[in-house]
This record gives C-alpha cells, structure tokens and sequence, in this order.
C-alpha cells in the first residue's frame, strides 16, 4: 500500500515538473495589463488564445487573423520578416480599413496599445526569439523618395504593367485584374485585390511610403508578391546596358550568331547581373556580404528603389487623397438644369460635373445578410430639363456577373445588380416621416431595379418592405443605358419627371427628394437581401437658373443709371 | 488516506491523458511530412547498394480532373492540363511519390544534378510536380514564355518561417529562389496568378530522395550497407511514418521494395 503510494507519488510529482517545465518554456513573462485589455477587447474576434477563433470570427472576412502563426500584412520591413513594435502600435492604433478590424485610438490609451503590442507578441515564438538572438528585423529603405509629378507617374505606369500589377489590379487599378476572381489568401479564404482607385480601403493606409512599402515587402498571408530587387528586370544592370543586353539577348533568342565583341559583351552584362542577384540571394539567406557585393547590391537598388518611387507615385495618382463626402450637406446631388437634350451615356457632357458619393454597407438587418460588402459606393450625376431627368450612376465592381453559376471554389455566383429607391410620396418637410430605409414598410417606396443579366432594362417597383415588392403593371416609362468596363459599372437611366402612374415618384424642381440605394456584387454572394445598402439622402434638382436672373441685373442697372442721369438733367436744368 | 490516494490517482489520469491528447495533436501534424536525421555527415562510398521498387495505387482511382484555364489561354490553355494529385499508370503506377531513407546519418553527397534543382513554368504548369531540394541550395524557376508568374512557397505551413513569395514578371526567364537552411516538408508552392498552379518542394538534408516516375518506380543509390528505415510520402496518400518499411543493405547488393499506397483518408 504505502509502496504504491510512494511509486504513484513519484510518477505524479515527475509528471508536474514535466508539465511545469514544457510550459514554463511556452509561456514568457507576460504582461498583466496586456492580457487584461487583450481579453476585453480583442478576445471575441482573435481568440483567448490568439488563434483568430474569437465568438466573433465566423462571419467575418478577412478572418480575425490568428497570432498564433506569425502572419503579419502590414510591415515597414522586408518581405520573410516580422513587423516592428512599432508597425503593430501603428495597426493596433489605426485598424484596417477595408476589414472589420476596428481603430484603438479612440477607446485605447497608447500606453494600453503598447501593452498590447508585447501581448500579442507572445502568441508567437518567433517574436521571442529575435530577441534572444538580439536581432532586429531588417526595414525596408525609405531613403531617396522621388517627388511626385506628372513624369514620375508616367514612368510607374510603365512599371505597373510591366512588373505584373495588373495581372491582379487590373488596368486601372479598380481590382479587376484577370487573377482577382481566383484569388485566395494562406488561409484558405477568397480575396479580392485592392482597388487602387480607393485608397481609403487599403489596409495599411494610403501615404506614398505606405503604397511603397507594402509591394516592396508584399503582403504576407495574401497572394500578393514582395517587389523585391531581383524580381526587376535586369537587376544591376543601368538603363543603358540593360537595352543593349536585350538586343543581344534577342539574337541569342533567334538563334542568330553574335560576333566576337558582341558575344564578349553579351558575357560581361550577364555577368553583372547574374552577381548582383547572388549579392541579393546571399543578403536574403543572411549570409554577410563581401564589402565589394554590398557595393554591387546597394548601387542597383539605388535603381531599383527610384523606379518603385515611381510606381508608388503612379499608384498614389490613382485614388483622390481622401475619402470623398458624402452626399449630405453641401454634398447634396444637385441635379443639372440643361435646355434640351439630356446627355447620353457616352456624352462628353457628364465629365463637366462633379458626383456625389453614396457609401454602402453590408445589409445586416436581415436574413441573410452581408458582412463583408465589396462594393464601396455609388457615384452619382445628373441632369434635367424640362420635362427629364437623366441620372449617371457608377460604381465599382471586380467581376461582371450576367449569371448564376456554380463555381467550384467559391460556391454560387449571382447577378450583379442595383437598385435605386425613392420614396412614392415626398415627405413634405423634415419632419414628415420617410419610409423605412430598407425598402420601405407601412410608407411604400418607389424603385427602379436593374440587373446585369438584362443590361438595357429596369423594372419599376413598389416595395412596402425588403422581402415586400412588387414589379408595377405599367413598366416602360424609364430609359436605361449601360456599361462595365475595367471593374466598373456605368448606368444611365432617364425618366420624365411628371408620370401618369399614381405609383411612380413625381418630381419637382427645388423639391428635396429622398434617394437610397441597394447594390449587388453577384461574385461575392449578393442575392436577394443580401447586398451593400445605403441610407437615405437627397437629391434635388437645382432651380432652374431662370433666364431674367441675368437679365435683371444690367436692366436695373441701366435704369438707375438713366434716373440718374435724369435727376441730374433735372437738377442742372431747375438751377439754370 | 484512501481518498487522497485516489484523488491522486485520478490526478495523474486526468494528467497523463492530457499529455496523450497533447502529443497525438502533435503526431497528428507531424504526420505528413517527411522524417529527417538529426544530423547528415558526408563520406565517399564506393561498396553502397541500390534500393529500387514501384509504387502502385489501390482502390478507386479518382478521376484526374481537368483544369480550368481562366487566364492567359493563348499560352496556359495550349494543351489540356489535369490536377496532378494522383497520377495512376495502367497497371496503377503512382507518380510523384517521394520514397526516401529516413534515419541514415552518413552516406554520399549530392551530385552536380542534385544542386541544380528547377521547377520549369512552361504552358504555366510546374514541371516537375514534386521537386527535391537540397538545404542550403537555391531553386531556380524557369519561364521561358511571356507570361508574368508567382512563386509561393508555403514554408510557413510545416513551421519553416515566413512564406516566400515573389512575382516572376514576363521578361525573368530565370529566377532563383532563396535557399533554406533547415530540411522540411513537402511545402506546397503555387502561383497566385494561375491559381491552377500546384506543386510540391521538400528541402531534405541527404542525397537518398527518389520521386517515383511515371512507371512508379523508384531508385536509391550508392546507400552504405546497413539497416534504415524507409519512407514515402505522397501528397494524396500520406506517409508511413508511423510504420516505416526496414530494409537492409548489402555492399554491392540490390534490395527491391514495393509500396502499394491508398487515398489517406
Ligand atoms: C471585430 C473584430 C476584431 C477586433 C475586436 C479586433 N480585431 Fe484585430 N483584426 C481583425 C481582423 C479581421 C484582422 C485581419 C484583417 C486582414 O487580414 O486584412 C485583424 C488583424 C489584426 C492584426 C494584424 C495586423 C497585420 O499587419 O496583419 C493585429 C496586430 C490585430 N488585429 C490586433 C488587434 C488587437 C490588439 C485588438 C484589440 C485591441 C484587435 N485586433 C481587435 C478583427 C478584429
Ligand atoms: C497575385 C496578385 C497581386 C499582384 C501581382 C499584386 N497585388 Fe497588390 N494586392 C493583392 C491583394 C490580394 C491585395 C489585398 C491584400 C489584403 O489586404 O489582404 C493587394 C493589395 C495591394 C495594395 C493595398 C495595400 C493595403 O494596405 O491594403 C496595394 C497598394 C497594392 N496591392 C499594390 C500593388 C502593386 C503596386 C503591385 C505591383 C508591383 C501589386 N500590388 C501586385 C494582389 C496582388
């Protein structure tokens, strides 16, 4: 008895220590702070235990990334190569737009961010151990910025296409490129390019050194590539050799006979380029250069990084600085008085207004529901004339989806589509109640829908509610013109703004009218109530800037200047 | 007195299936990818013997589906390419199937061929399908249409450190790949842009790595004469680690071992 005992208290106490030890070297100091704010704040998304498993996680996309394997996107250093503090400061603080990773700034003190910082680090060993071995991950050089210009951008939009940015960004950056509908990221979830025209949704912030860092380094856990040195053309070599090796290179191609300078030549410039490469290789595996290939290495990425200015610059040019503001306020659609003919589609005309920007967000109200919307916004123009109103709506969408298909990695795919919502009677003032936003209820709304499948037509409905509508009998009286070109849609719609139908929205000069919109990206799911939605704004069509207003002024001018010149006469003559 | 004893005892249960728990997780993981020795030295042999063998399938073999081109059809879309996670010969050859020592700690050096590995990207397919990488040597990708690829290296999947991942522009007929420094894998590597891109690199330590042929068939060279353990690994199939095959090695000597691999479930 007491020998089993023994025996059985032995085995537990050994076993203890066994336990103690494997997790005292799993566990480093952590900081209490830390943890404390981590559990509050980050748990239900990142999981208690780091692992992106948070209560919260399942419906979002990109997933709450998981600390766990090391996975950092927005880095200031080099691509293989964790993030700085700082980098993890600067995300904690600023979130990721385009995400449902939210801001800390404004609900976290920056002493409790940095507390975090150390927290997160601890969910991965490689943190540790770059601080065991006191190194520092390598940054990505920011020296030598290329001042933005007209030329500079001309130079990375060569670039652009030439490195291969299009192949995912598409021609004009909106995220469109022919990759963009396969792509996924490490963990196995669908991914969608940036679009490059918005860069208030990119992840890491829009800044030229931030656009510059992120294709230097890449973005790890996503398909998109580093930019490094060697994945330039001819690296190490100058403008000037590298045309004249691509000459002899092209004969070598052709199989044409070089001559004996060329042949020479053609060894020299291969040489040169063939070493700088190894000098990158070697710099990669953390190998020390020579003094003579850390000169090779850092005179070609002088080149190197100045065409990357270039690029960043061309990437920078894409997008507005800023978010535009929304169509409230002094943002308000003001549609355009026109005599006559309204534009067109294609018209030249359109490019003399300015829209107004209608934000969307994922329909989450309900089943079923969108959390991870694609489309931004819808950019709206408009025109009027006597008896009309043309509307330019755009907004931009990576895939152009005519049907339903079943695709074999990303399940079904939908129509792309998108509807436009008024009330059927105007409020009478502010504090007329509108319908509700979504579709209406016990106020019925008026829509017009149009969907990618049937690109020259819209339907007229009534709704009295999102599951809740109806096409109108009498159809035919809005005009519809369409297009998608490079990840964008462009939908012209006119129609008269006085209708015989009681269901229809009438429309009067000066009258401020609700209008919201529903939009659907077929590729990412959208159907039925699932979409990006808007809540009301307004529009209204400007007066009518009324002839007289301009002739009034002179008249009266004119006028007074007669009276006066009268009064005068009069005057004169009484005082001879 | 009893009762503390049995709480001790339940204790030690309770602890002792955690641990079992904890490691098979471990194994579990560890399961599909390849066993390394802990150390490799090199020695000139002369008196080794030859391990050969085929490697068949068995069970229903699974329909080699047909990919979709989506992109760059004028080159990509030339001929018909088909997913290549099993390829099965008539007489049920498995191809691509690594069949390796696992445990030999001295032997040869790897030859000229051996450190010169290339994927090729011709008709954007990775050529070969299973590509041996020594440690400490560069892979070279080739590309010699003018198409832009990239090379995804999922290191980060077997805890190698950080993928890699580097655009390959239409104009880089060549680019070399960074060497590792420590054996692992199979890695997957993929290109992004050709999502229908798939293969697979394993960075091993020691030169006695065969990729079974369209034949199945397998050759180990130059082995010294002893006992080893042998493995294989295929992307579909699994491994044996947990049962790995002994075979022994005579000077001068041939040893055939065949393998006949099902669907891992
Ligand atoms: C609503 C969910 C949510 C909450 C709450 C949240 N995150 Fe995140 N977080 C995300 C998502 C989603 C991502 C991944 C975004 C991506 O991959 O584009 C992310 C990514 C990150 C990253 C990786 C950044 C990079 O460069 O890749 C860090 C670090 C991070 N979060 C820290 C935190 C911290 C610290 C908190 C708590 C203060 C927190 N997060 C709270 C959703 C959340
Ligand atoms: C293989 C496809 C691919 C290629 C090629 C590619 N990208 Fe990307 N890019 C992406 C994806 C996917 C994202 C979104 C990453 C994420 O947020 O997870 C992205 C995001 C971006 C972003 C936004 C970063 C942020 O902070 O959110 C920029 C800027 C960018 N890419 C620029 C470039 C440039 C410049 C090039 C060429 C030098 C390029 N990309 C090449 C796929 C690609």
């Amino acid at each position: 008895m007491r020998v089993t005992f023994f025996v059985l208290f032995l085995l537990f106490s050994s076993l203890f220590t066994v336990i103690l030890v494997a997790y005292a070297q799993e566990t480093p100091e952590v900081s209490e702070r830390g943890k404390e704010v981590y559990e509050e704040s980050c748990a239900h998304c990142h999981g208690i235990e780091g692992r992106g498993d948070g209560s919260a996680a399942e419906n979002l996309l990109p997933r709450p990334r998981d600390f766990t394997g090391g996975v950092y996107k927005i880095r200031s250093t080099e691509s293989g190569q964790l993030p700085t503090d700082q980098d993890l400061f600067d995300i904690i603080t600023n979130g990721m737009p385009g995400s449902s990773m939210p801001e800390w700034e404004s609900a976290l003190s920056a002493n409790d961010r940095w507390e975090l910082v150390a927290y997160v680090k601890t969910f991965y060993s490689g943190f540790q151990e770059l601080e065991e071995t006191e190194t520092t991950p390598r940054l990505i050089n920011l020296t030598g910025k290329v001042k933005y210009s007209e030329k500079s951008v001309e130079i990375g939009k060569v670039l652009y296409t030439d490195l291969g940015c299009i192949e995912c960004h598409g021609n004009v950056g909106r995220g469109d490129g022919t990759s963009a509908p396969t792509l996924v990221d490490v963990w196995d979830f669908r991914t969608w390019p940036a679009n490059l025209t918005q860069g208030w949704t990119f992840r890491g912030g829009s800044s030229t050194e931030d656009i510059f860092k992120r294709f230097i380094g890449g973005i790890a856990g996503s398909p998109m590539p580093a930019f490094e040195g060697d994945t330039f053309y001819h690296f190490g070599l100058t403008p000037e050799e590298s045309k004249n090796f691509a000459l002899l290179e092209k004969k070598v191609e052709n199989e044409e006979e070089l001559t004996e300078e060329e042949q020479e030549e053609y060894d020299k410039l291969y040489e040169k380029w063939d070493t700088t490469v190894l000098a990158a290789l070697d710099r990669a595996e953390g190998t020390e250069l020579t003094p003579e290939a850390q000169k090779i290495y850092d005179n070609a990425m002088k080149d190197v990084f100045e065409k990357s200015w270039h690029l960043a610059n061309y990437v920078k040019s894409l997008s507005p600085e800023r978010r535009p503001k929304s169509a409230i306020g002094k943002n308000v659609l003001r549609s355009q008085y026109k005599e006559g003919d309204l534009p067109t589609l294609d018209d030249a005309e359109w490019g003399t207004l300015t829209s107004s920007y209608y934000p969307l967000v994922g329909q989450v109200i309900v089943e079923s529901r969108q959390f991870n919307p694609t489309i931004d916004s819808v950019n709206v123009k408009s025109f009027y004339n006597d008896t009309e109103v043309a509307f330019l709506f755009t907004w931009d969408d990576r895939t152009n989806n005519t049907t339903v298909e079943e695709t074999e990695d990303f399940g079904t795919s939908y129509i792309d589509g998108l509807a436009i919502q008024f009330p059927v009677k105007v409020p009478k003032g502010p504090t007329d109640e509108k319908p509700y936003f979504l579709w209406g209820g016990k106020k019925p709304v008026y829509l017009w829908q149009w969907m990618a499948s049937e690109p020259e037509s819209i339907k007229e409905l009534t709704a009295k509610g999102i599951n809740n509508a109806e096409e109108q009998e009498d159809q035919g009286t809005v005009q519809v013109n369409s297009e998608y070109k490079d990840g964008q849609y462009r939908l012209w719609v006119k129609r008269a703004l006085k209708t015989e139908d009681k269901k229809d929205l009438q429309i009067e000069p000066t009258v401020f009218v609700p209008i919201a919109f529903s939009a659907w990206d077929g590729a990412n799911g959208d159907v039925d109530t699932k979409r990006g939605i808007s809540s009301w704004y307004t529009f209204v069509l400007e007066p009518v800037p009324s002839s007289r207003r301009f002739i009034y002024p002179p008249i009266v001018a004119l006028l007074s200047l007669g009276l006066l010149v009268g009064l005068r006469q009069f005057v004169q003559r009484r005082n001879t | 007195m009893k009762i503390k004893m049995f709480t001790a005892f339940l204790v030690l249960l309770a602890c002792g299936l955690g641990l079992i728990v904890l490691a098979d997780n471990h194994e579990e993981e560890e399961n599909n990818k390849l066993v390394f020795p802990k150390a490799y030295t090199t020695m000139k042999v002369s008196d080794g013997g030859k391990i050969t063998g085929v490697v068949k399938f068995e069970g229903e073999v699974p329909k080699m589906k047909k990919l979709d081109i989506n992109k760059d059809k004028v080159v990509c879309g030339k001929t018909d390419k088909y997913d290549e996670s099993v390829v099965v010969g008539e007489s049920m050859e498995l191809k691509n199937t690594i069949v390796y020592l696992m445990d030999i700690t001295k032997g040869k050096d790897f030859d000229a061929k051996a450190n010169k590995p290339e994927i090729d990207q011709e008709g954007c397919k990775f050529t070969p399908h299973v590509q041996i990488v020594p440690v400490g040597v560069r892979l070279t990708m080739l590309n010699n249409a003018p198409i832009t690829h990239n090379v995804h290296i999922f290191l980060n999947d077997a805890d190698m450190g950080q993928d890699i991942n580097k655009q390959q522009n239409r104009m880089l007929k060549k680019l070399r790949i960074k060497s590792i420094a420590e054996a692992g894998g199979p890695v997957e590597v993929k290109c992004d842009i050709h999502s229908w891109m798939k293969a697979w690199i394993a960075y091993v330590p020691h030169p006695y790595f065969a990729v079974t042929d369209e034949k199945g068939e397998f050759t180990l060279e130059d082995v010294p004469p002893g006992t080893y353990k042998l493995g294989y690994w295929h992307e579909a199939c699994g491994t044996n680690n947990k049962e790995p095959q002994a075979v022994t090695v005579t000077a001068g000597g041939e040893v055939k071992q065949d393998f006949t691999l099902k669907l891992a479930e």
